[in-house]
């Protein structure tokens, strides 16, 4: 058995022939792959879960009812049972949905616009810039994001915006260093050259060559900072220091849960950790199939 | 190879002192200072200021800052305000075990993600393949501390064979006289990891495939497993040196999640604790320190990395 | 006849990509007798590296033998399975491949790398064959092998690094040798020395050769039989005498009149291919090149001629008749005859004492560390309307005088004067607007073009940054420019990669005259290319300058190329300017001993003249980081002297005005005997 093939590709591609626009290409790479596939379908499905839910199966996520606390699922009207406070348990999980994609979306892509400029700006310039830039970066990087957002949190007390802010804070720094790499090799690429010996400038070089070329990366970058934003939400609640209640998310659901572990209450953790894990994982799916669909793109002689 | 090494070190200083203007940063430029977040909204003027004036919050901010330095230097972190004990000496207790549990559950997923890694690569596009790496972005997707609990409930109480508490005692051998309470927690933790570098493996191993070496490799006669084994594994895992180095910040914060979990008294868990009670001293301590050793951490592996590639190496 | 070898029947090779199914290879057959030399020839995509490549059973991804069969040494090493390829390959069986740096293992000694197939395949200790592995180092050549053994690749030479890969190959005294490519990597020196070692060990060894290569030079001299490959056949196979004297099929006659050596001097256009090769992912009817062929009669289109004749066998129905002269007469076209070399032009460009320092790698704390010599002092002046050839080998300095000439790089030291005025003087404003004046044309328009940019953008794009004309006027230039330049006006929107290699390199060629540019830098600007295309390209810039009245400065290795393109030629040798003159007398009257020895050492694709070939060039480039004090050549050249080493030569013109050398010993009548 060969498992293993050399991949040198001769020069049996030379032949030219018409190939599909770049951007079904794209299309078409992506949709070749199912994981990427089943990571919009589940990000769909829990959309609809969250914003259309409610308007099928209203409940009251306000109020508090402690006469119909901690019920099982199947109890009449509650199909997955009930909080600890209350609250009809899918009811919950739209609303605490609501909140985590509102503030994963917002942190995720919040961070990736300051993280490519940044990158960008250090990127291009080069020199004493970037080496500026970059070791704001690598100090900021060295202090692990959970710590940063414990102490944070631990002075100001979070609402949904401080939370996109702070999360997006600690998050720009990934797609800084990548875009920053980005730049630096798109800078020295030859059609950069080719257009600077036409008498053309800085401005053109860096929004008619390097961001269009380095948009798919910015792209998928992004998906990514989503997925860990939502993680971010959901790890920040478990150490106690998310948006206050009435207001919830998944990771407050989830880790208020975790008290009833002994009692045997599945309800309270499951449905909760399974929606972060499968919003987080759709995300990091689609992430992927980006990555693959834009680097043949990019590779396609 | 010196000059790089004088390079990175530079470098390294650089991005240390930048660390200490952070946190304190952190401390001084947030809303209400840290008075407020001491004393709490119920704080009176008086005591504002008569707090203000013990901790020498109303010097200007370079002077602050510059004493700050000087405290770091003689290895003074301040006075937990919780506590009653130093934070460098709590720290003394808490950073070692922290580096057991972060280091033995990096060798735990390091010794699972090459193999499965490889396997990947070698079944790539069959169902083991899809199979695993839908695994990998499960448990990639999957909070740390789910994970855990998930473990607690299966491994604790519906068969219970670990405790879903970590040894408690404060000298470094009750880890080791406990183990068993051990499992769970570096378990947890490994398996994020194990996530990461499988993907990186894959991927490693892929790209080290399509290099013509290994057409060399194959022309002179060598079988596939031994290729793999004897050159393409070496070249893959050499930047996983670099990445270990990368992913330090991620360790520690899965080392946070884990300790609180499990409760055991690492430096995460302190630091917790810390959160929770507006600990000031301890969080900055411990903030710092965690930084630095980030910082030294990913120093050690790009000299480790240099050291064993030798296109770095040999370059002087 | 002994029984053969190596025999390949009926191969068939199929490489099935996600989207489509190439057939690489469509019935290959030869033999190849023990000792016997073959050389495989044919453009990129003829199946030339396929069929080395499925002997051993090292296809890529997805390629597979679908018919046919490889009888080996006794073995059929298609039906023999892994197993036995296992045992052949390395050991009876060796190969070298094209690229010597990404061919070897970069994290692991050349000694363990050579002495791998020993372990392998024979039944010996680590110990011995260590020490085996360091005799098989002595023997190709490479200086204090015990050191070598312990080094790592990147620390080599890239024809050190090919002479470890042949130590590779050849450690178990294989019965055949595969080369594949083995030189095309190599400057044109180092090329001939592995070369001649691999003939030098040949012979020692009595060991048969596959040699696989696009260069016809590099097949003339070294194999005693030739296979022609086209689109994944066999076309043409005889004694390589022969074929070179009067080849048969009308393909090969066609790829030896596009040959750059075979025009005269700046006489002759030269013969091109029109066209592509086919598509191997469609089948194929009738002669495959049928289509390209000015022959083609309805039989060809239909039905597929069979290789027939012993000796010298050939598929094509009309072939060249045996009685036709030398292929070059019947193929100059009317003989359009070129613009006579312009030498007495005004002078459009002045180089003077041009110097570019690069500083060694190593960041912002390795200051002081030294400076690399790119451009050593070099002064030289191009005339309006003519060609200017910058010959020399990789390192030389050549392109970085283009990049500075272009304005992509700034001199450390001397002037730049176009037209006149010293490109350092200008303000700002002045120097956009001269870009105009001189534009790049780059080797690799693949890189030059942003990927996702169409080709009208593109083409646009200069007249954009300029200001020239609204957008119904920039179209209508693109238009008139991709006539030009021979391509449909459909082809604005499109994107670069879905075009040719040679289809590229005229986009490259039409953007660089979008602004109507009077100097065009040429960078290797055919190197990338298969010879039919490269004739293409020659062709149109040849062309566009009698259009336009361009001025070139055309930079290359290759001293055809230069040869058939420049009027004025310019020898460089790192970082100096050793030799300039017309180009005919710097060809057939060289006075410098470096130029002597490149002409020497290159391939002439004409086996009767080889063996006669004066003093090939030995050794390798010093390291321009610290380069030979006096003269930079000393250290490699045959007639050096004290003098040599202690002053910087001067340039003189002993031949007459116009033609310069930097040497304290030049030539007298072009030879080296008659020197010093």
């Amino acid at each position: 058995m060969s498992v293993i093939s050399p991949a040198v590709a001769p020069g049996h591609e030379e032949a030219a022939q018409a190939t599909p626009s770049l951007a079904r290409r794209t299309v078409q790479v992506f949709t070749r792959n199912k994981l990427a596939l089943a990571g919009v379908v589940v990000l769909v499905l829990l959309l609809l879960f969250c914003y259309v839910g409610p308007l099928v199966h209203p409940t009251d996520q306000v109020h508090t009812d402690l006469s119909q606390a901690s019920l099982a699922p199947g109890a009449p009207g509650h199909l997955l049972g009930t909080t600890d406070l209350g609250y009809d348990l899918v009811g919950r999980l739209m609303v605490a949905g609501q909140s985590s994609l509102e503030v994963g979306l917002a942190a995720g892509v919040l961070a990736t616009l300051f993280g490519t400029v940044w990158g960008a700006v250090s990127g291009y310039f080069g020199g004493w810039v970037d080496a500026v830039m970059m070791r704001v970066t690598d100090a900021a990087l060295a202090i692990p994001a959970m710590f940063l957002l414990v102490v944070v949190s631990a002075i100001i007390t979070p609402s949904k915006t401080i939370l996109i802010l702070i999360i997006a804070a600690v998050a720009w720094l990934s797609p800084a260093r990548l875009v920053r790499g980005e730049a630096l090799s798109l800078r020295d690429r030859e059609y950069v050259q080719a257009m600077r010996m036409m008498g053309g400038g800085g401005a053109r070089a860096v929004f008619r060559h390097i961001v269009p070329n380095a948009i798919g990366t910015v792209i998928v970058n992004a998906t990514f900072q989503v997925a860990d934003a939502i993680l971010y939400v959901s790890y920040l609640a478990f150490l106690g220091l998310s948006i206050p209640p009435p207001a919830t998310d998944w990771g407050s659901m989830l880790s208020s849960g975790i008290t009833y572990t002994q009692n045997g209450y599945w309800w309270m953790i499951f449905p909760a950790g399974i929606a972060i894990v499968l919003v987080v994982g759709a995300f990091n799916f689609i992430g992927d199939g980006l990555r693959d669909a834009f680097e043949v793109r990019l590779q396609k002689k | 190879m010196t000059g790089f090494l004088v390079k990175r070190l530079l470098q390294a200083l650089v991005v240390l002192f930048l660390v200490t203007i952070i946190v304190f940063l952190l401390l001084h430029a947030l809303p209400g200072g840290p008075a407020r977040a001491i004393l709490g909204p119920k704080g009176t003027p008086q005591q504002i200021a008569h707090f203000n004036e013990v901790q020498g919050y109303n010097n200007p901010l370079p002077v602050q800052y510059w004493d700050y330095l000087v405290r770091l230097f003689h290895g003074n972190l301040g006075e937990s305000y919780k506590l009653n004990e130093s934070v460098s000496s709590l720290l003394g207790q808490r950073l070692p075990k922290t580096l057991i549990l972060t280091v033995l559950a990096t060798i735990v997923a390091v010794a699972v993600a090459v193999p499965l890694g490889l396997l990947q690569a070698v079944r790539r596009g069959k169902p083991a393949d899809y199979l695993l790496t839908a695994g990998a972005f499960l448990a990639y997707a999957t909070p740390v501390f789910f994970l855990g609990l998930i473990l607690i409930i299966v491994f604790s109480q519906a068969i219970p064979i670990f405790p879903a508490e970590a040894p408690q005692g404060t000298s470094i051998g009750s880890i080791f006289s406990g183990f068993s309470g051990m499992i769970l927690p570096i378990a947890t933790m490994a398996l994020g990891i194990i996530a990461m570098f499988s993907r990186y493996m894959r991927s490693a191993t892929l790209d080290n495939l399509t290099e013509e070496y290994v057409r060399t490799a194959m022309a002179k006669g060598q079988s596939s497993r031994r290729i793999l084994a004897k050159h393409v594994l070496r070249n893959a895992l050499i930047p996983l040196v670099t990445l270990l180095g990368l992913y330090l910040p991620t360790l520690f914060s899965g080392a946070l999640v884990v300790e609180s979990m499990f409760n055991y008294p690492g430096m995460g868990l302190l630091f917790w604790n810390a959160a929770q009670g507006s600990d000031f001293p301890v969080l900055l301590g411990v903030t710092l320190v965690v930084g630095v050793a980030t910082v030294v951490g990913s120093l050690v592996t790009d000299i480790v990395y240099a050291v064993l590639d030798p296109r770095i190496r040999s370059v002087s | 006849m002994s029984e053969p070898l190596l025999s390949v029947d009926d191969l068939h090779v199929e490489i099935a990509s996600r989207d489509r199914t190439v057939h690489a290879l469509d019935g290959v057959n030869f033999d190849l007798a023990p000792g016997e030399a073959l050389g495989v020839v044919g453009e990129s995509g003829s199946g030339k590296t396929m069929t080395a490549l499925s002997l051993l059973g090292l296809l890529p991804s997805g390629g597979s033998v679908t018919r046919g069969s490889v009888r080996f040494d006794g073995d059929d090493l298609i039906a023999g399975g892994d197993r036995k390829l296992r045992d052949v390959r390395g050991n009876t069986m060796g190969v070298v491949f094209q690229d010597p740096l990404t061919s070897l293992n970069p994290t692991m000694t050349i000694g363990a790398q050579v002495a791998e197939p020993l372990l392998l395949h024979h039944d010996i200790g680590k110990k011995e064959a260590w020490a085996r592995a360091q005799d098989m180092l002595g023997l190709v050549g490479m200086p204090q092998p015990a050191e070598r053994m312990k080094n790592y690749p990147h620390q080599l030479s890239g024809g050190m690094r090919q002479r470890v890969a042949i130590a590779m190959a050849l450690v178990c005294e294989p019965k055949l040798l595969i080369a594949d490519e083995p030189t095309t990597a190599l400057d044109v020196t180092t090329q001939h020395q592995i070369l001649e070692l691999i003939d030098d060990l040949r012979s020692r060894l009595g060991m048969a050769m596959i040699l696989v290569t696009h260069d016809l030079g590099v097949i003339a001299n070294r194999v005693d039989r030739v296979a022609v490959m086209y689109a994944g056949k066999i076309a043409e196979t005889a004694g390589v005498r022969s074929l070179f004297r009067a080849p048969r099929h009308r393909y090969t006659e066609a790829l030896f009149a596009a040959l750059p050596e075979k025009a005269v001097i700046g006489a002759t256009e030269l013969r091109t291919i029109p066209g592509l090769p086919p598509n191997l992912a469609v089948e194929q009817h009738g002669c495959r090149f049928a289509a390209r062929c000015a022959y083609a009669t309805d039989v060809c289109r239909t039905e597929e001629p069979a290789l027939t004749g012993d000796d010298h066998a050939f598929a094509c129905f009309h072939p060249v008749p045996l009685d036709a002269a030398d292929p070059l007469d019947d193929v100059a076209p009317g003989g359009q005859r070129h613009t006579p070399a312009v030498t007495s032009g005004a002078p459009l460009l002045e180089i003077t004492d041009l110097r570019k320092d690069f500083p060694l790698r190593g960041g912002p704390f390795a200051r002081g560390r030294g400076t690399v010599s790119a451009v050593g002092g070099v002064t030289l002046t191009v005339r309006k309307g003519e060609t200017f050839g910058v010959v020399g080998e990789s390192g030389c300095g050549k392109t970085t005088i283009g990049r500075m000439v272009a304005g992509l790089e700034d001199p450390t030291s001397g002037s730049i004067t176009f037209e006149g005025r010293d490109l350092a003087t200008m303000t700002r404003a002045e120097r956009r607007r001269h870009r105009k004046s001189i534009q790049l044309m780059f080797q690799d328009s693949t890189a030059a073009m942003d990927p996702r940019m169409r080709v009208g953008t593109i083409l646009r794009e200069p007249l954009v940054i300029q200001g020239a004309g609204d957008r119904a006027e920039q179209d209508k230039i693109v238009a008139e420019l991709l006539d030009a330049v021979g391509l449909p006006r459909g082809a604005v929107d499109r994107y670069p990669h879905e075009f040719s290699g040679g289809q590229r390199q005229r986009l490259g060629l039409a953007r660089a005259l979008t602004l109507s540019p009077e100097l065009i830098v040429a960078d290797e600007p055919v190197s990338a290319l298969d010879v039919s295309v490269q004739a293409q390209i020659l062709n149109l810039m040849r062309e566009l300058q009698r259009d336009r009245e361009l001025t070139y400065l055309f930079i290359s290795h290759d001293l055809a190329v230069i040869r058939y393109l420049a009027d004025t030629v310019g020898v460089m040798y790192l970082g100096k300017l050793v030799e300039c003159g017309p180009a005919d007398q710097v060809y057939a009257r060289p006075l410098h001993p470096y130029t002597r020895g490149l002409l020497d050492t290159v391939n002439v694709p004409d086996p009767e003249a080889a063996g006669d070939g004066g003093t090939p060039l030995g050794g390798e480039t010093p390291s321009a980081a610290n380069p030979p004090s006096g003269c930079r050549f000393r250290t490699r050249c045959p007639i050096a002297q004290d003098i040599c080493a202690k002053v910087e030569p001067a340039v003189t013109t002993p031949a007459g005005e116009g033609h310069q050398v930097a040497c304290h010993f030049p030539l007298a009548g072009g030879a080296l005997q008659d020197a010093a």
